[in-house]
């Protein structure tokens, strides 16, 4: 009896621990979780035509002196200050791309600075915590009296703070992620995001014949506003599509794996919206499954363009994988751009920790676009002039996107709507040899149909 | 809902994720019983194991130095924990030993964090050779590393049940786990054997770390925490005693869990399985408990 007792206690008391155990993997896995909304980032992409525009010099000529105005002349004025609010946080980092924004002003100081004025950077980061996000915006405006808001990427931040820039008159440009970042009048990025990337995912495996379309991404708050994309361009086009959300960090791969290729059929394609680990398991699976050629395409959105993805897959996936891609793909590129790219990424970009990537990308673009508005103030640098100087970015070629670049006036800003699509060749991505240069996301998705009613359509650039 | 057919391929992949889970159940069971501990560590130290398997595997060494290095690396840092922290806690409740391998767990968390993070969206993996062979049964694809976890999980647990029937030591860790005083007076060297267990313990965790790493995927909170759960549960239905009970329950858990998948209503619960079936099983045998003492007692 004794021993039935004393083993019911210590039993007792292991379940107790393990049920902390269990409450302690909930937290954990809820900020995993949102964690890959990020997968929904989106981000890169490709353009030959935006590559061909800025190139001239094929040869590696380019060095960080082009970044200013003033080659070797360090800025001395009066600091011109501006903030980035980055997600940083166990699973989910976004940091790259306030460094990398910041490794390109810098670049900018070194050489010149904005008229003479270097910038002074405040990148900071948070953990999805709305109270903390809100604070460190009006530390960013009160404290660091800062005049812009350039280089965010956050999984909440634009949902969270979007009311408070409108409060103070900043115009914010950075990468987004939640729907607020392309719905709101004060915001705008210099990525797709989520919604439009998969939407440009689900174009391309449509365009090619597929006959159905099996689209999963992570369990996060804002899948069914992702969703709504792609489900309005499938039933444009008569597309049968079946919609999976899944819990992440994925624990059985093999079994997501069948369950989406089943429900895609031969004839259809997969389409996936996941952060980049989170794919590569559900891809690897299908390979160790032998199920990449049980359907016709498998396809993914923006953060799937990474040469690690690509390195990790192998040449099964060789135009049977189709990604979509918002920028500049940069394998092999010589654009002068690309290697503006490069020499700053090398010069002042240490602490850029993924080195050449969509996030990278994204920062540097952000940094191009902020120097070029900048530049155009002619009085004091306040946050009226500088988020005027901004909303007047009007087509402006970064050399990274397949348009010219537009801030302007409008209710939403989605000025990336054009995209490439590349597929994996031996442990690189390349723009995809059919179909996969640029082109315009549909205005089938309604968001889409809003802006370009609003701004009209950019051009392709180049 | 969907037909048979369709259920099938999962029955291949929730047996070997259930091998793998019955492979750590039996892991925590065999330590609990010799030292009291339930070791809420397991996770962690397999998956900073698999972490620095993958470095050197990254580093272009072989495979197998890496996976190697996993298993002995997890045995060392276990037994050390036990050997260092062990003695100390022994006079303490099982709850305060308990919590305290969720210290270390929570370290070894933030060190992989820090030593491997994942900005740029790069994404560490590991695989094993026998990814790409196997064999099909009927329309279902069955690669060898899948029947290699099940294989484990079933050598594993009739291993450590002939060991702890048949050997000195074993039967020494059964002593324990009934009365640690009276086993220590009987001249039976506690200290020797309890670092047996932890060694033991810690061995089992790099060789689910790794293999878990591969069937499931390599992301810290994966190894640490989500798929932990599931072997705590299988410990639990099995009382932290009967490691065939645990077998078995882990074997269900992975099944189950994976059986959901098809059953779209179903897919955002999946990670429910182990909790469900656990409560569930718990609560069944207690309900045994109250009956059988409500007739001692009448």
């Amino acid at each position: 009896m004794n021993r039935s007792v004393h083993w019911r206690t210590r039993t007792a008391a292991a379940a107790a621990a393990a049920l902390s155990l269990g409450v302690l993997a909930a937290c954990s896995s809820s900020s995993s979780s949102s964690g890959s909304a990020p997968a929904s980032s989106s981000a890169p992409g490709a353009s030959s035509a935006a590559a061909t525009a800025s190139n001239s010099a094929a040869t590696g000529t380019v060095s960080t002196s082009s970044c200013g105005t003033k080659p070797g002349v360090a800025a001395t004025g009066t600091p011109i200050n501006i903030g980035a609010i980055n997600t940083k946080q166990p699973g989910t980092d976004f940091s790259d791309i306030e460094n990398m924004t910041g490794a390109y002003f810098a670049c900018v100081n070194a050489n010149g600075g904005i008229n003479g004025h270097p910038i002074k950077y405040f990148p900071v980061t948070e953990q999805t915590s709305p109270p903390q996000i809100a604070s460190l915006a009006k530390q960013l405006v009160t404290t660091d009296h800062v005049v812009g808001i350039m280089g965010n990427s956050s999984i909440i931040e634009c949902s969270v703070d979007a009311a408070y820039w409108k409060s103070v008159g900043i115009e914010v440009l950075g990468a987004g992620i939640d729907p607020e970042c392309y719905s709101t009048p004060n915001t705008a990025s210099v990525n797709m995001g989520p919604r439009y990337s998969s939407d440009g995912a689900v174009q391309y495996v449509m365009a090619q014949g597929a006959s159905k379309i099996a689209f999963d991404q992570s369990n996060v708050p804002g899948t069914a506003y992702i969703a709504a994309g792609p489900n309005a361009l499938a039933k444009a086009k008569g597309v049968p599509i079946q919609d999976f959300t899944e819990n992440v960090p994925i624990t059985s791969a093999n079994a997501l794996a069948t369950k989406l290729v089943t429900a895609a059929g031969p004839s259809g394609a997969v389409v996936l919206n996941f952060t980049p680990p989170e794919a590569l398991l559900i891809l690897q699976a299908a390979q160790k499954l032998n199920l990449e050629n049980r359907v016709k395409y498998w396809a993914c959105s923006t953060p799937c363009n990474t040469d690690f993805l690509a390195t990790s897959l192998g040449q099964k996936w060789n135009n049977k994988l189709f990604v979509n891609a918002e920028l500049l793909p940069l394998d092999g590129n010589t654009t002068q751009t690309a290697q503006l790219f490069d020499a700053i990424l090398k010069q002042y970009g240490t602490n850029v920790s993924g080195g050449v990537g969509s996030f990278s990308e994204m920062g540097f673009t952000i940094g191009e676009i902020a120097t070029h508005a900048l530049e155009s103030v002619t009085g004091p640098y306040t946050i009226a002039s500088v988020s005027a100087a901004l909303k007047s970015v009007s087509n402006y070629n970064t050399g990274m996107l397949c348009q010219g670049y537009t801030y302007g006036n409008y209710s939403l800003h989605i000025p990336n709507n054009m995209d490439y699509t590349v597929t994996p060749d031996n442990g690189k991505f390349v723009q995809a040899s059919t179909g996969g240069g640029c082109t315009l996301i549909s205005a089938d998705d309604p968001q889409i149909a809003a802006y370009r009613a609003a701004a009209g359509t950019a051009p392709a650039v180049g | 809902m969907p037909s048979w057919a369709e259920f099938q391929p999962y029955i291949v992949t929730g047996l070997a994720l259930g091998g793998l889970y019955a492979l750590s159940g039996v892991g925590l069971v065999v330590l609990y019983r010799a030292t009291g501990v339930l070791n809420l560590a397991f996770g962690a130290v397999g998956a900073m194991g698999a972490f620095i398997a993958y470095s050197i595997i990254k580093a272009g060494n072989p495979g197998w130095v890496g996976w190697i290095t996993c298993i002995l690396f997890a045995g060392v840092v276990t037994l050390g924990y036990g050997m260092l922290f062990g003695p100390a806690l022994a006079g303490r409740g099982p709850l305060v030993q308990s919590i305290s391998t969720l210290g270390l767990a929570l370290v070894l968390f933030g060190a992989i964090d820090l030593a491997w993070p994942t900005s740029g969206g790069q994404s560490p993996s590991i695989s094993f050779p026998t990814d790409n062979g196997g064999f099909t049964v009927g329309q279902l694809q069955v690669t060898w590393t899948q029947v290699i976890a099940l294989g484990l999980g079933i050598v594993i647990t009739v291993g450590t049940g002939a060991f702890l029937r048949y050997s000195k030591l074993g039967t020494a860790m059964r002593a324990m786990a009934n009365d640690r005083v009276i086993t220590a007076t009987l001249g039976v060297p506690i200290r020797r054997v309890e670092a047996a267990a932890w060694l033991g313990c810690g061995l089992l965790s790099g060789i689910a770390g790794i293999m878990l790493a591969d069937l499931s995927a390599l992301d810290d909170t994966t190894l640490v925490f989500t798929v932990v759960i599931s072997s705590l549960a299988a410990a639990l239905i099995g009382r932290l005693r009967s490691i065939s009970v645990t077998f078995v329950a882990a074997l269900v858990i992975g099944l189950v869990h994976d059986l959901i998948t098809p059953i779209t209503q179903l897919t955002n619960y999946q990670d429910m399985t182990p909790f469900v079936l656990a409560t569930i099983a718990l609560l069944v045998m207690s309900r045994g408990q109250v009956m059988t003492r409500s007739r001692e007692e009448g």
